[in-house]
């Protein structure tokens, strides 16, 4: 229907939007096949599924082809139930952890003899879920650290792990220093990068874990050692939306007693000011006005029209026609005689040929827009010339 | 009745925050809003109505274009209490009242005017719709409301900016009837009087019966009949909706009316004048002398053109059912050729052959501008379109001269003396 409808120059705007849907079509069908090619997988720090830098794929993969399950939790109650059951939990960012998720971490442990594997924890983390360890010192640089004689069942069947920053995850890796019934490996001076202590691991370098640390030195087999010691994982990443982190006073709670009934009241005034400020005095009054449309509008939308048809030959014809009706008007040539008797009234009084009158004035093609200004400029030329 | 809050009944509701933060309970706000309502309540119960107030109003009545109209309203408080009021009268727009607004006190008992000043911008009726009445309560707190309609109507007539031609045409008319020239008798002409004989007297004209009876030789003087039949055609279709400069070509086409009507009643004509499309609008018939032309200016005031075409066969009808034998009929109607061509060449040659006509048009101004245009391609087509435009008016306007009408076809500024001048020479031609 539109088709039959729109004229025909309507078709450059229909052929362009053709190739928009084109265009459009190929960048949408790119972006699935790179979609189905990446697979799908949540990225983040130390997240089990991610294949890129921070992710930890890598050493997952390989516990699960050992043999060891491994489940990936991310609320507090889950990885407490899994410690409870004795099994070993990974807590990929303890520092995000509150008092209160840590408190219930440690009662876990503490009832169902679990193993927590810590990476890279703070102090108030250390404080909560490994009493006796406490935080030494920072490595920003990449360092590879050996592990010592007394390593004991710190050194988890590494000889030298390489420790330090991880891209995405944190800037530097921490060492800890700890009291005796704890073990502690890999040294940097006196202080350990992975403490053993009473079934808690620390782990000082997120290097241990992600996929870009895990390939260098004996990382990799310090921790497959931490992380498979049971038949079960509990890969435990921290998450905001844990119901249990959610448990600190909001702002409303701050506020004081008349808040809500001032706010109310506020509400209840400003109807009131809207009210009185929207009522007009008396109707809006409407008025039927008379039609009127410029007469020269109808001339105007005529010249349109001819040009856009490229109409040299009509516009031409009336321009001839309006100047030898002056002329023969001025010369006293009636308007009924023919061209022949115009030109020869003309000849007297100009210096074109008669031939040169009859191009001018007869119906002689005109192909071009450049012709017809020629055209009208010689009409003119020749009008002037009859008045002087 | 309608009551609303004013800005200041509103702001009490503020005076409750303190009580709110003193003693923050839900108690608390509704003996707020209470409250509240309460004060509202008791300015409603002390304000009198506006019911009790009587309003009277002294309409502009009629005025032309462009000039002002003064009108009044007269408030009157029946009430024991003073009242603080605010009025507006809802004119429309285009009847140019300065001030729809105005705030008045009264006291008990009396009665206070407001003044109103009009200029309106549009000929036609113009109408109060309504009248609103607010009086404020007593504490400020609220409004009583009320709509009245009192009835209230401007006629602003046409402005007939032409009227300063009618002079010098009046003049003209004079001479045209005391010519000694028209000494002799003819059609259009009627016995005046007889006079001595001068030299250069047409021997023609002597009144051998009354010279016989005198000792002088004695001539009959012959003047230009008086008492004829003039018949005003304006034509109200979409053709005369375009705006030429500023107005529409019926603006013009009304003032060619009120100008050859005014010379005609001088010359002593009936004038009948009928504004038509596809039915007839307006008729005025002549009547008193006197008092024709503003009967008849007062009458086209609200004729306004219509979007449709005119129907020509039902015009001639009208024609030949108004005009007498051999009265002069002015058709102002514009010659667009297309409309033309659809049925006005016939019955002008119709009314041609019984009447003297007259055919009276508005020409564009633009068109003669625009067909002088160069310089670039579209103007050149421009002028082209005018050209064809022009050649094509001219040819309509000979084909209905060659059906036996007179056509003038002028820029609205022209048009009514021309048409007036085209009465004027029938009259001298004695063809009326």
């Amino acid at each position: 229907m539109s088709a039959a409808v729109q004229p025909a120059t309507a078709a450059p705007e229909r052929r362009s939007s053709r190739v928009l849907v084109i265009v459009l079509a190929l960048v949408v069908g790119v972006a699935v096949v790179v979609v189905a090619l990446r697979g799908s997988f949540r990225d983040g720090p130390l997240e089990p599924g991610a294949p890129t830098a921070q992710g930890s794929k890598a050493v997952v993969r390989v516990l699960e082809d050992d043999g060891t399950d491994v489940e990936v939790r991310r609320y507090t109650a889950d990885a407490a139930d899994a410690l409870a059951d004795g099994g070993t939990v990974l807590v990929t960012d303890p520092s995000t952890l509150d008092t209160e998720q840590m408190e219930r971490l440690s009662e876990a442990r503490t009832s169902g003899g679990g193993q927590l594997v810590l990476v890279r924890p703070d102090a108030d983390a250390l404080k909560g879920l490994a009493p006796g360890v406490s935080p030494a010192g920072k490595v920003t640089t990449a360092t590879s650290l050996q592990a010592g004689e007394d390593c004991g069942a710190a050194g988890l069947q590494g000889r030298a792990i390489r420790v330090g920053p991880a891209e995405d995850v944190s800037d530097s890796a921490a060492l800890y220093r700890a009291g005796p019934p704890a073990d502690s490996c890999y040294r940097e001076g006196g202080d350990a990068a992975v403490v053993v202590s009473d079934g808690v691991v620390v782990l000082g370098s997120a290097t241990l874990l992600t996929n870009d640390g895990v390939g260098q030195l004996d990382n990799a087999g310090v921790a497959l050692t931490a992380l498979g010691a049971d038949e079960a994982l509990t890969w435990y990443v921290p998450s905001p939306t844990d119901p249990l982190a959610d448990q600190q006073p909001s702002l409303l709670d701050r506020l004081p007693d008349f808040a809500l009934p001032l706010a109310l009241w506020a509400c209840l005034v400003a109807i009131a000011v809207l009210l009185a400020l929207s009522r007009r005095l008396g109707p809006v009054v409407l008025e039927p006005l008379p039609v009127s449309v410029r007469a020269r509008e109808l001339t105007v939308g005529r010249a349109h029209l001819l040009h856009r048809a490229d109409g040299h030959q009509a516009a031409a014809r009336s321009l001839r026609a309006a100047t030898s009706l002056r002329l023969a008007s001025r010369l006293g040539v009636r308007r009924e005689d023919r061209l022949d008797t115009l030109v020869a009234a003309l000849l007297p009084h100009t210096s074109l040929t008669a031939s040169q009158l009859h191009e001018l004035l007869g119906p002689t093609p005109v192909r071009s827009d450049q012709e017809l200004l020629r055209l009208t400029e010689a009409l003119d030329a020749l009008e002037k010339e009859i008045d002087r | 009745m309608r009551i609303a809050l004013t800005l200041r009944g509103a702001l009490l509701g503020v005076l409750a925050v303190l009580p709110i933060v003193l003693a923050p309970h839900w108690i608390t706000l509704v003996v707020c809003a209470v409250l509240w309502c309460a004060a509202l309540l008791t300015d409603l119960s002390i304000t009198p109505s506006p019911r009790r107030l009587d309003v009277r109003r002294t309409s502009p009545g009629q005025v032309r274009l462009g000039e002002d109209a003064s009108g009044r309203l007269l408030v009157t408080n029946t009430a024991e209490r003073p009242v603080v009021l605010r009025l507006r009268d809802c004119w429309n727009p285009t009847a140019g009242l300065a001030e729809q607004r105005a705030g008045l006190r009264l006291p008990p008992h009396e009665r206070r005017a407001v003044e109103q000043s009009f200029h309106p911008v549009r000929r036609g009726r113009h109408r109060s719709r309504i009248l609103v009445l607010a009086i404020r309560g007593r504490l400020g707190l609220l409004e009583r409301r009320a709509h009245r309609v009192v009835p209230g109507e401007l006629l602003a007539l046409h402005a007939f900016g032409s009227r300063r031609h009618l002079p010098s045409r009046t003049r003209r008319l004079r001479e045209i009837e005391g010519l000694a020239a028209v000494h002799q008798r003819g059609q259009g002409t009627e016995f005046d009087s007889l006079r001595d004989f001068v030299d250069g007297d047409d021997v023609r004209s002597i009144d051998w019966r009354a010279t016989a009876r005198r000792r002088s030789v004695v001539v009959r003087t012959w003047r230009p009949e008086r008492d004829r039949h003039v018949l005003i055609v304006v034509d109200t279709s979409r053709t005369s909706a375009g705006r030429v400069g500023d107005a529409p070509r019926l603006d013009a086409a009304l003032d060619a009316t009120l100008l050859l009507m005014a010379l005609a009643s001088q010359a002593g004509d009936r004038v009948d004048v009928l504004c038509a499309d596809r039915i007839p609008h307006l008729s005025v018939a002549a009547g008193n002398p006197r008092t024709v032309l503003h009967d008849v200016v007062a009458a086209t005031a609200p004729v306004e053109p219509a979007l449709v075409e005119t129907d020509w066969e039902m015009m001639a009808a009208q024609i030949a059912r108004r005009a007498r034998r051999g009265a002069l009929v002015v058709l102002l109607t514009p010659i667009e050729p297309g409309a033309v061509q659809q049925g006005l060449l016939p019955v002008a040659a119709r009314v041609a052959a019984e009447h003297p006509l007259v055919i009276g048009s508005v020409a564009d101004p633009d068109l003669e501008s625009m067909a002088a245009e160069r310089g670039s391609i579209g103007a050149v087509y421009r002028a082209a379109s005018a050209a064809q435009d022009g050649l094509e008016r001219d040819g309509v306007s000979r084909a209905l001269e060659r059906s036996g009408a007179h056509v003038v076809d002028v820029v609205p500024d022209d048009l009514p003396q021309a048409v007036a001048d085209q009465y004027l020479a029938l009259k001298a031609a004695g063809r009326l």
